[in-house]
C-alpha cells in the first residue's frame, strides 16, 4: 500500500530534479530527470504479476472529509495500462527533448513542467476518489498550459495555450459539477463505491445531468467535436510536448474518464446517443480536416482528433467487446502517434520547416527516419502487420454489430469505412508528400539525419508497433485483458487478438479503406480545389475575437454601471435603504402607539416652527455658503434648546459646543471654496433627489414617530438604578459614558484622534488657492488682529478654563464631564488663535497636539488596564469617598482618570484639526502682503 | 489567561498610542520596529487566544465588570477567534511590505495602521451591536486616512467617494440601531437574539425595518450590489499595503451579516426569522455576476484584483443566503482563503507595476521584468488560488460552497454562477498572465528597482498560506464546521452567553 | 405672580426669536444676518434662564453662561471671516 502512495509522488519530487540539475550538462540533466520516472515505472511493473491475476490495489489516507476529498489511489488494469503509457512514453520524450530543444531554451524549466505534467497525469489515472481525480485533472490542464506556452514570446503559443486552458478549464468545471452530483447521488466520493453502484446512478433522476457534465469534461479534454478546435492550436508547443500530451497522454484523459466511469454511467440510451454520435462526428471531421492540412503537425493533430473520435465511438457503442477494442486502440494510437510526432519533430528540426508544400523528397536526405515514419504511418492507416490494423479491424467488426440506430444502423459501418478511407489518404499524404514527390522547396536548412540518440525513441516506438502488430497476444495480451476487466468492473468478454480472422466483412472494409484511400490521395488535387471554395476560418482568430467581443461588452457594461458619479452611488444606497424600510413599513397598520402624549405649549411650537424654517432655508440657500452656515447655526441652537427643555442638559451643552466647533471648521474651509457654487444639477436630477430625500425623510420620521409613541422596557432602567451604587456618580449620562459603556467611549475618542490625524495627513502637504478678495470683490481688511477682539478674547481664556475645569470635575455627578470640558477648552483656545494668529500663539502655547491625542487615548487605556492589577476586567471602575480638611468630603474615582483621557483627546484632536487648517495659509500670507 | 480576549484590541491600540508619543513618534525607523513588534505580539496573542478557545470553549469578557446585557461583552468564540487570527496574520504580512518603504508616503502611516487593526479586531470580537458600530467607526475613519496615504488627485477623489458613502452608511447604521433599541430595549446581541423571538405584531414590524436597514449598512461594507460601485476605484487607487489590508474590510461586512442574521435574526427569531434571506439571494447572485463581468473587463491588474474582491463578497453573501451550517463553514474557510490570496495579489500587483515602467500594471506590451521567475511564480500561485484551481486553497472553498447548497433550486442558481465566475477569472488571469509575462518589447532595462527582500518575504508569507490551507484542509474545515455549528446553535451562541437566562 | 411674569416674558422672547429669524432670512447683508444670529443666541440664553427660574434649578444658569461664551466665539469667528476671509492666520 505504501508503495502505491509513492507512485505519483515520486514524479512530484522529480520536478525538483531538473531545476536543481539545470546547471549540469544537458545530458546529465536529462538522465537525472529520467531517474525518478524510471523508478516509478519499475514500481508499476512490479505490480504487474498481481494485476494480471486480477488483483486490485488501494491506498487511502483521509484528507479533507468536508469536501469528500481523500488521498486515495488505486492500481488496477486500466490504471496500470495508462501508467505504463504515461511513464514509458514520458521517458522516451525526455530523451527526445534533450536533443530537440535548442541551447536557448531552458531545459531545466522544460523538464520540470514535463515532470509536473507526468505527476498530474499519473494522479488522474491512479485516483480512487472523485474529487482527487478532478484535482489532478485540473493540474493536467495547468501543466499543459505551461508546456504549450513554453515559447511564450510567440503569439501563437500564447493564444494556443490560452485557448487550450479555457476550453479544458471550462470542461473541468463542468466535470467538477458532474462529479459532485455523482458523489452526492451515490453518497460517497470513493471511486470504487461509484463503480459498484452503477444501477443506482442510472436509476437516479440526476443521471442525465451527471452524464452530460462528465462528458463535457471528457469531450473538452479529448478534443471531441465541437470542442476539437483547441488541439491543432496547441501545436504551438514544442514537438516533444505534442508527442507526449497531445497524442499519447493528456488528450487520452477524457477517454480514460469515459472508460473509468464506464460501469457507472454507460449502457443507457442517453450515453449511447451522446457518446457514439459525438465520436462518429469527431472521427469523420478530424479525418477530413487532416487531409487538407499543410502543416505536418496540423495533419497529425487532426488525425489525433479523428482517432480520439474513433475511440469515443467505440466506448459509446455499449458492448463489452467495443470497450475492449477501445482500450486496444488507446494503446496502439499512443504508440504510433507519439512516434509520428517525434518523426515530424525530427523533420522540422533538421530541415527548418513543417510545411508539406515545401517539404518534398526527404527520402534522399534522411532515409532512416523516413523508414521509421513510414512504418508508423502505415500503422496509422491500418495496414496489416501493424498494431493499428488490429484495433481498426476490431473497430470495423463492432460497427457491423450495431443496431442502436434501428433501420439506419448500416450508416455506422459505412461512415466508419469512409473515415478509414480518409485515414489512409492522409497517412499517404504524410509519407508521399514529405519523403517523395520531387525536390524540397526553399528549405531554411539542408535536411540531414538527426543525432543518433534523437532517433532512439522513435525506433523503440516503431519496434513496438511492429511487435504488437505481429505478436499481439504476446505483446499486450495480459495487459489488455487486465485493463478490460478493470474497465468493465467485471470479467471481460471473449475476444481474439489474432491477425487473421479469415476473409470476412471487416477485412473487406479494411481493403476498401486502403484502396479508397490510395485513390483519394491520387485525386487529391480535385478535393483540394473543392475545399478551397470554403472561406478559410482560423479557429484561433474566431476564438480570440469572441473573447475580445465579450471583453468589450463587459467593459461597456461596467463603464455604464460604474460611471464614477458619487451622486449616483449615494442614490443607490439610499434607494436601497428606502426599499428595505418601506417594504416592511407598508405592513404597519397603525403608526401611533399607546404611550400618552406630553401636552404641547406655545413655546415648543414656536421653536419647532423656527427649526423647520431655518432647516428649509439652509437647503434652499445651500449654494450661498455663508448664509447657509448662519441658518445652520440656528438649527443647532434650537436643537440644543430642545435638549435642555426635555431635561438633557449634558446633551444640550455637547450639541452646542460641537455646533460651534463645526461652524468654525466650516468657516476655515469656506475661505478656500468659491463663495457661491454654480447651479450644477439638471432639473431631472433635482426632482429625483428631492423625491428620494423626501421619501427617506418621511420614512425615518414615520419610524421615529412609531417608536416614540410606544412604551419601551429597556436596559436603561438598570443604568439609572445602578449609577450611584455601582458607578459612584449621580449623573447617569456620565456614568454610562465613562463606566457602563466606557469601552464605547474609548473607541469613540480613538475615532476622534484618528480623524484629527487623518485630516492633518490630508492637509499636511496641501497647497491651495487663496482668494485675495471676498465674494463681492471687496479687498480684505488690513487689520489682521483687531484690538478689541484681542482684549476680550484674552480675558475670556482664564474664565473659560476655569469653567471647563469646573465642568470636568463635577461631571460625574452633575451635567458635564471630560468631553464637554474638552470642547469648551478648545473653543477658548481657538478664540485665541482667531484673535491673535498662529505666530503669537506659537510662542506662548507649546503643546504638541499630537502628543496630547496620544497621551489622552493612552491615559484612558491605562486607567482601564489599572483594574487588571486588582484582578478585574478591563475598564472596571473604582471609587471611594475621602475627607480632607478645608476641602471637605470628596470622591475619587478611577473613572475620572478615564475622563481626563477623554478631555485630553478632545482638546488635542480639535486643536490639531483647527490649528492646522488655520496654518494652511500662514506660510503663504506674507508673500501676498508684499503684493499689496 | 483571563484577559486574552481583549488583547487583539488592546495591543494595536497601545502600539498606536505609543507611536504618537515621543520618542517613537520622532523617527520612522523606530515606528517601523514598533509596528513589526506590535504585529508579532498581536499574532502570538491571537494564536494563544484561538488555542484557548479551542480548549476551554467560548471566552466571555465583560468590560468594566458589568455583566451582559447591561455592559459591553467581548465574545471570543471560534468564529471571531479565527477571524482575529486572520487579521493578525494579514497585518504582519502587510506591515512587512510597508516597512520596505511604502510607509513613507505621508504622515502617521504606522499609528493609523494599528488603529485600523484595532477597529477590525474589535468588530470581530464584540458581542454588542452598538459597540460594533463604534468599531466600525474606528476602522472606517482609519481607512479614510490610510486611503489618502501616498496621495495624489486620483487617490483623494476615490477616497472622497469612499468617505461620503460610508458616512451615509454610518448614519443608516445609527438609524437601524436606534430602531432596534427602540423595539428590543437592549444592545447585547445574545440578549437581542432572545428578545427578538418574543416580538409580535407591530413591534416586530418596526424592528424589521431596523434589521433590514442594517443589511444596507453591512451590504455597503461588503460591496453587495447595488452598493459595490465604490470598490474597484477605491481599492485600485489605494497604495499597495493599504489595498492589501482592505482585503479584509469587505469581510467585516460579511461577518456582520453572518453574526446578525444568523444569531439575532436567524432560525429562532419568531416573526422575524431569516428576514435577510429573501433579499440576500438575488443580491448575492447579482454581485457575483457583476463582479465576474468586472473581472473580465478589467484593463489592469489592480482593477482585476478589486473585482475579484467583489466576486468573493458575492460568493460569501451567497453562503449567507443559503443560511445553513455547511454554508457558514464554507464561508469561513473561503473568507480566510480569499482574504490572504487577494491581499497577496494586491501586493504583487504593486511589485509588477513598479517593474514595468510606464505600462505599470496595465495589460499591454511592456519591457521585461527584472525578476521574471520569482514574480511569475508568485503570480501563478495567486492566480490559481483565486481562480479556484487545484492544488491551491481556492478549490477547497469552492467545493465546500457548492456542497453546501441544499435544494435543487439553490443548486441551479449557485453552481452555474460560481463555476462560470471561476471560468471568467480563469480566462482573465490567463490573458493577464500571458500578456504581463511574455509580451515584451526590447530587452530588460536596469532602471526598475528589484523587489526588496522584505517585500518578497511579505508576499511569500501570504502565498505560503494557500497550499497550507489545502494540506491542513482537514483540520481547518473541521474547525470551521464547529464554528458554524456554534453560530447556528442559539443555545450556545445566545443563551450560553447570558448567565442566568435559559429558554 | 412669578408664573404670569414667566409666561409674559416667554411670549416676548418668542416674538423676538421670530423677528430675529425674519431678519436673518431677509438680510440683506451678511452683517445683518450675523447680528440676527447673535441676538438669537441672546434670546436663547434668556429662554434658558427663564426655564431655570421656572424649574427652580440653578443648573441652567451654568448652561446659560456656556451658551453665552460659545455664542460669542461663533459670532466672532463669523465676523473675522467677513473681515479677513481667513479666520486663523
Amino acid at each position: 500500500m505504501n508503495s502505491l502512495i509513492w507512485l505519483p509522488f515520486l514524479p512530484l519530487l522529480g520536478t525538483l530534479v531538473p531545476l536543481l540539475s539545470a546547471h549540469l550538462s544537458r545530458t546529465a540533466c536529462a538522465f537525472l530527470t529520467a531517474a525518478l520516472p524510471a523508478l516509478t515505472l519499475l514500481l508499476v511493473l512490479s505490480h504487474a504479476g498481481d494485476i494480471f491475476q486480477g488483483e486490485r490495489f488501494h491506498a487511502v489516507i483521509p484528507w479533507i472529509p468536508a469536501i469528500g476529498l481523500d488521498l486515495a489511489f488505486r492500481l488496477d488494469g486500466l490504471a496500470m495500462l495508462f501508467a505504463i503509457l504515461i511513464l514509458g512514453i514520458g521517458l522516451l520524450v525526455i530523451l527526445y527533448a534533450r536533443y530537440y530543444l535548442s541551447a536557448k531554451d531552458s531545459i531545466g524549466k522544460f523538464y520540470a513542467y514535463l515532470i509536473l505534467f507526468m505527476f498530474a497525469m499519473l494522479g488522474v489515472v491512479l485516483s480512487d476518489n472523485l474529487i482527487q481525480l478532478w484535482f489532478f485533472w485540473e493540474l493536467t490542464s495547468i501543466s499543459s498550459f505551461l508546456l504549450i506556452s513554453f515559447w511564450g514570446h510567440k503569439t501563437e503559443a500564447r493564444k494556443g495555450a490560452r485557448m487550450a486552458l479555457t476550453v479544458t478549464g471550462a470542461g473541468g468545471l463542468a466535470l467538477l459539477a458532474g462529479l459532485l452530483i455523482l458523489g452526492n447521488t451515490v453518497g460517497s466520493f470513493s471511486l470504487q463505491d461509484v463503480l459498484d453502484n452503477g444501477d443506482l446512478i442510472k436509476a437516479s433522476a440526476n443521471y442525465p445531468i451527471i452524464v452530460v457534465l462528465v462528458l463535457l469534461g471528457a469531450f473538452t479534454k479529448s478534443a471531441q467535436f465541437p470542442f476539437h478546435f483547441w488541439l491543432p492550436n496547441a501545436m504551438a508547443a514544442p514537438t516533444p510536448v505534442s508527442a507526449y500530451l497531445h497524442s499519447a497522454t493528456m488528450v487520452k484523459a477524457g477517454i480514460f474518464l469515459m472508460a473509468r466511469f464506464y460501469p457507472a454511467l454507460a449502457d443507457t440510451n442517453l450515453w449511447f446517443l451522446i457518446v457514439s454520435l459525438t465520436g462518429l462526428i469527431t472521427f469523420l471531421v478530424g479525418a477530413y480536416i487532416a487531409l487538407f492540412q499543410h502543416d505536418l503537425k496540423g495533419l497529425l493533430a487532426n488525425s489525433t482528433i479523428s482517432h480520439l473520435g474513433l475511440i469515443t465511438l467505440l466506448l459509446g457503442m455499449g458492448t463489452d467487446l467495443a470497450a475492449v477494442a477501445a482500450i486496444f486502440h488507446i494503446i496502439n494510437h499512443a504508440i504510433f502517434k507519439a512516434s509520428l510526432f517525434m518523426a515530424a519533430g525530427i523533420i522540422d528540426h533538421e530541415s527548418g520547416s513543417r510545411d508539406m508544400r515545401n517539404l518534398n523528397g526527404l527520402w534522399k536526405y534522411m532515409p532512416y527516419t523516413a523508414t521509421l515514419a513510414m512504418v508508423a504511418s502505415a500503422s496509422m492507416a491500418g495496414v496489416p502487420l501493424m498494431n493499428g490494423f488490429l484495433s481498426k479491424e476490431m473497430f470495423f467488426t463492432e460497427t457491423l454489430h450495431q443496431a442502436s440506430l434501428g433501420s439506419l444502423s448500416w450508416f455506422i459501418p459505412v461512415l466508419a469505412t469512409l473515415g478509414g478511407v480518409f485515414a489512409v489518404a492522409y497517412s499517404m499524404r504524410f509519407i508521399h508528400d514529405v519523403f517523395f514527390n520531387g525536390e524540397p522547396i526553399n528549405l531554411p536548412k539542408t535536411p540531414h539525419e538527426p543525432p543518433r540518440y534523437m532517433r532512439v525513441p522513435v525506433e523503440i516506438l516503431v519496434a513496438i508497433c511492429l511487435f504488437v502488430g505481429i505478436f499481439p497476444s504476446l505483446a499486450v495480451g495480459d495487459l489488455l485483458f487486465a485493463a478490460a476487466n478493470a474497465t468493465l468492473n467485471g470479467p471481460a468478454p471473449d475476444y481474439s487478438l489474432a491477425i487473421w480472422h479469415g476473409f470476412n466483412l471487416p477485412l473487406v472494409m479494411s481493403i476498401i479503406a486502403l484502396i479508397g484511400g490510395l485513390l483519394m490521395y491520387k485525386n487529391r488535387a480535385h478535393l483540394f480545389k473543392f475545399q478551397a471554395q470554403f472561406p478559410a476560418s482560423d479557429p484561433k482568430l474566431v476564438f480570440e475575437s469572441a473573447i475580445q467581443w465579450l471583453t468589450r461588452q463587459s467593459q461597456a457594461l461596467i463603464a455604464w454601471a460604474e460611471n464614477g458619479s458619487l451622486q449616483r452611488y449615494v442614490f443607490f444606497v439610499l434607494a436601497f435603504a428606502v426599499v428595505m424600510t418601506a417594504s416592511s413599513l407598508l405592513k404597519l397598520n397603525t403608526t401611533a402607539g399607546q404611550r400618552p402624549e406630553i401636552p404641547l405649549d406655545a413655546l415648543s411650537i414656536t421653536c419647532a416652527v423656527l427649526l423647520c424654517i431655518s432647516a428649509l432655508a439652509t437647503v434652499i440657500w445651500h449654494r450661498k455658503r455663508v448664509v447657509a452656515l448662519i441658518t445652520l447655526s440656528v438649527v443647532g441652537l434650537i436643537v440644543s434648546l430642545a435638549f435642555a427643555k426635555f431635561s438633557a442638559p449634558d446633551l444640550a451643552l455637547t450639541q452646542l459646543s460641537v455646533e460651534v466647533v463645526t461652524v468654525i471648521l466650516l468657516i476655515l474651509a469656506l475661505f478656500f471654496l468659491p463663495q457661491k457654487t454654480p447651479k450644477e444639477s439638471s432639473p431631472r436630477r433635482i426632482v429625483r433627489d428631492l423625491s428620494l430625500a423626501s421619501l427617506f425623510g418621511g420614512i425615518v420620521g414615520t419610524i421615529s414617530y412609531a417608536l416614540m409613541t410606544r412604551p419601551l422596557d429597556s436596559i436603561s432602567t438598570f443604568f439609572t438604578e445602578n449609577s450611584k451604587t455601582g458607578g459612584g456618580g449621580t449623573n447617569v449620562v456620565n456614568v454610562i459614558l465613562v463606566d457602563f459603556r466606557g469601552f464605547d467611549t474609548l473607541g469613540e475618542i480613538t475615532v476622534l484622534g484618528i480623524a484629527a490625524l487623518g485630516i492633518y495627513k490630508l492637509i499636511a502637504r496641501m497647497r491651495l488657492f487663496m482668494p485675495s478678495a471676498d465674494g463681492n470683490g471687496l479687498a480684505w481688511s488690513e487689520d489682521r488682529h483687531p484690538m478689541l477682539l484681542k482684549v476680550i478674547s484674552q480675558s475670556l481664556l482664564p474664565l473659560a478654563l476655569l469653567v471647563s475645569a469646573y465642568i470636568f470635575l463635577r461631571g460625574h455627578n452633575m451635567p458635564g464631564g471630560g468631553f464637554i470640558a474638552g470642547l469648551v477648552t478648545s473653543v477658548a483656545i481657538i478664540q485665541q488663535y482667531i484673535a491673535h494668529g498662529v505666530e503669537w500663539i506659537k510662542t506662548r502655547i507649546k503643546f504638541d497636539y499630537q502628543i496630547m491625542i496620544g497621551s489622552g487615548i493612552g491615559i484612558a487605556t491605562l486607567s482601564g488596564l489599572g483594574s487588571w492589577v486588582f484582578g478585574h476586567t478591563f475598564l472596571s471602575s473604582w471609587f471611594d469617598y475621602f475627607y480632607l480638611p478645608v476641602i471637605g468630603k470628596f470622591e475619587l474615582a478611577s473613572a475620572m482618570i478615564f475622563d481626563l483621557g477623554v478631555f485630553l483627546t478632545v482638546v488635542g484632536a480639535t486643536m490639531l484639526i483647527l490649528a492646522n487648517l488655520g496654518q494652511l495659509t500662514t506660510s503663504e500670507r506674507p508673500t501676498q502682503q508684499e503684493h499689496e | 489567561m483571563q484577559h486574552l480576549s481583549i488583547f487583539p484590541v488592546l495591543i494595536p491600540l497601545l502600539f498606536g498610542v505609543i507611536m504618537l508619543l515621543p520618542p517613537i513618534s520622532r523617527s520612522i525607523h523606530s515606528q517601523r520596529v514598533a509596528s513589526v513588534v506590535g504585529c508579532l505580539f498581536l499574532l502570538l496573542s491571537c494564536a494563544a487566544l484561538l488555542y484557548q478557545i479551542n480548549n476551554q470553549g467560548v471566552q466571555l469578557y465583560a468590560l468594566g465588570g458589568w455583566q451582559a446585557p447591561f455592559g459591553i461583552a467581548l465574545i471570543a468564540d471560534k468564529v471571531s477567534g479565527l477571524l482575529v487570527l486572520l487579521t493578525a496574520f494579514l497585518a504582519l504580512a502587510v506591515i512587512l511590505y510597508a516597512v520596505a518603504g511604502q510607509d513613507k508616503g505621508g504622515a502617521y502611516f504606522h499609528p493609523l495602521f494599528m488603529f485600523q487593526i484595532m477597529g477590525i479586531n474589535g468588530a470581530f470580537l464584540t458581542g454588542d451591536l452598538f459597540n460594533l458600530f463604534v468599531f466600525f467607526e474606528v476602522l472606517l475613519i482609519a481607512s479614510y486616512a490610510l486611503l489618502i496615504h501616498a496621495g495624489g488627485k486620483q487617490k483623494t477623489q476615490a477616497a472622497l467617494h469612499y468617505v461620503i458613502l460610508n458616512l451615509v452608511g454610518s448614519s443608516l447604521f445609527l438609524f437601524g440601531l436606534g430602531i432596534l433599541y427602540g423595539t428590543l430595549g437592549t444592545l447585547n446581541m445574545a440578549d437581542m437574539a432572545i428578545k427578538v423571538g418574543q416580538l409580535q405584531g407591530e413591534t416586530a414590524t418596526i424592528a424589521k425595518t431596523g434589521a433590514l436597514l442594517l443589511l444596507v449598512v453591512f451590504g455597503l461594507k461588503a460591496a453587495m450590489l447595488p452598493m459595490h460601485f465604490w470598490l474597484p476605484k477605491t481599492y485600485s487607487s489605494a497604495s499597495a499595503p493599504v489595498a492589501a489590508l482592505f482585503a479584509i474590510m469587505t469581510k467585516v461586512g460579511v461577518y456582520s451579516i453572518f453574526r446578525v442574521y444568523t444569531v439575532i435574526f436567524g432560525e429562532n427569531a419568531g416573526e422575524l426569522a431569516n428576514i435577510a434571506t429573501p433579499w440576500l439571494w438575488p443580491l448575492a447572485l447579482l454581485t457575483i455576476t457583476i463582479g465576474s463581468i468586472g473581472v473580465f473587463a478589467s484593463p489592469n491588474l489592480k482593477t482585476l484584483s478589486a473585482n475579484l474582491v467583489i466576486v468573493s463578497s458575492g460568493t460569501l453573501l451567497a453562503c449567507a443566503a443559503i443560511n445553513s451550517e455547511a454554508a457558514t463553514s464554507a464561508a469561513l474557510y473561503y473568507m480566510v482563503h480569499s482574504t490572504l490570496a487577494s491581499a497577496g495579489l494586491f501586493l504583487l500587483a504593486d511589485v509588477i507595476a513598479r517593474q514595468r515602467g510606464k505600462a505599470e500594471d496595465r495589460f499591454v506590451r511592456s519591457r521585461p521584468f527584472v525578476q521574471p521567475k520569482m514574480i511569475g511564480f508568485a503570480f501563478a500561485i495567486v492566480a490559481l488560488a483565486l481562480v479556484g484551481m487545484p492544488p491551491l486553497s481556492g478549490f477547497v472553498g469552492k467545493i465546500m460552497i457548492l456542497q453546501a447548497t441544499q435544494s435543487s433550486t439553490q443548486t441551479m442558481w449557485v453552481w452555474p454562477l460560481i463555476l462560470v465566475g471561476s471560468l471568467s477569472a480563469l480566462v482573465a488571469f490567463s490573458r493577464a498572465g500571458t500578456t504581463l509575462f511574455w509580451r515584451h518589447n526590447g530587452s530588460g532595462s536596469a532602471e526598475a528597482e528589484p523587489a526588496k527582500p522584505l517585500e518578497i518575504t511579505s508576499i511569500g508569507l501570504l502565498l505560503l498560506t494557500t497550499p497550507l490551507l489545502v494540506i491542513f484542509g482537514g483540520v481547518i474545515s473541521e474547525f470551521t464546521q464547529q464554528a458554524a455549528f456554534y453560530l447556528h446553535d442559539i443555545q450556545s451562541s445566545a443563551y450560553g452567553l447570558l448567565p442566568g437566562v435559559s429558554p | 405672580m412669578l408664573n404670569i411674569t414667566i409666561i409674559a416674558v416667554a411670549i416676548c422672547i418668542c416674538i423676538a426669536l421670530i423677528l430675529n429669524l425674519w431678519r436673518l432670512l431677509k438680510g440683506p447683508t451678511i452683517s445683518d444676518r450675523i447680528l440676527a444670529l447673535d441676538t438669537m443666541y441672546i434670546n436663547a440664553i434668556a429662554l434658558i434662564l427663564l426655564y431655570g427660574i421656572h424649574a427652580r434649578s440653578s443648573l441652567y444658569f451654568e448652561a446659560a453662561v456656556l451658551i453665552a461664551m460659545l455664542g460669542f466665539v461663533s459670532t466672532a469667528a463669523l465676523c473675522k471671516y467677513l473681515l479677513r476671509g481667513d479666520i486663523i492666520e
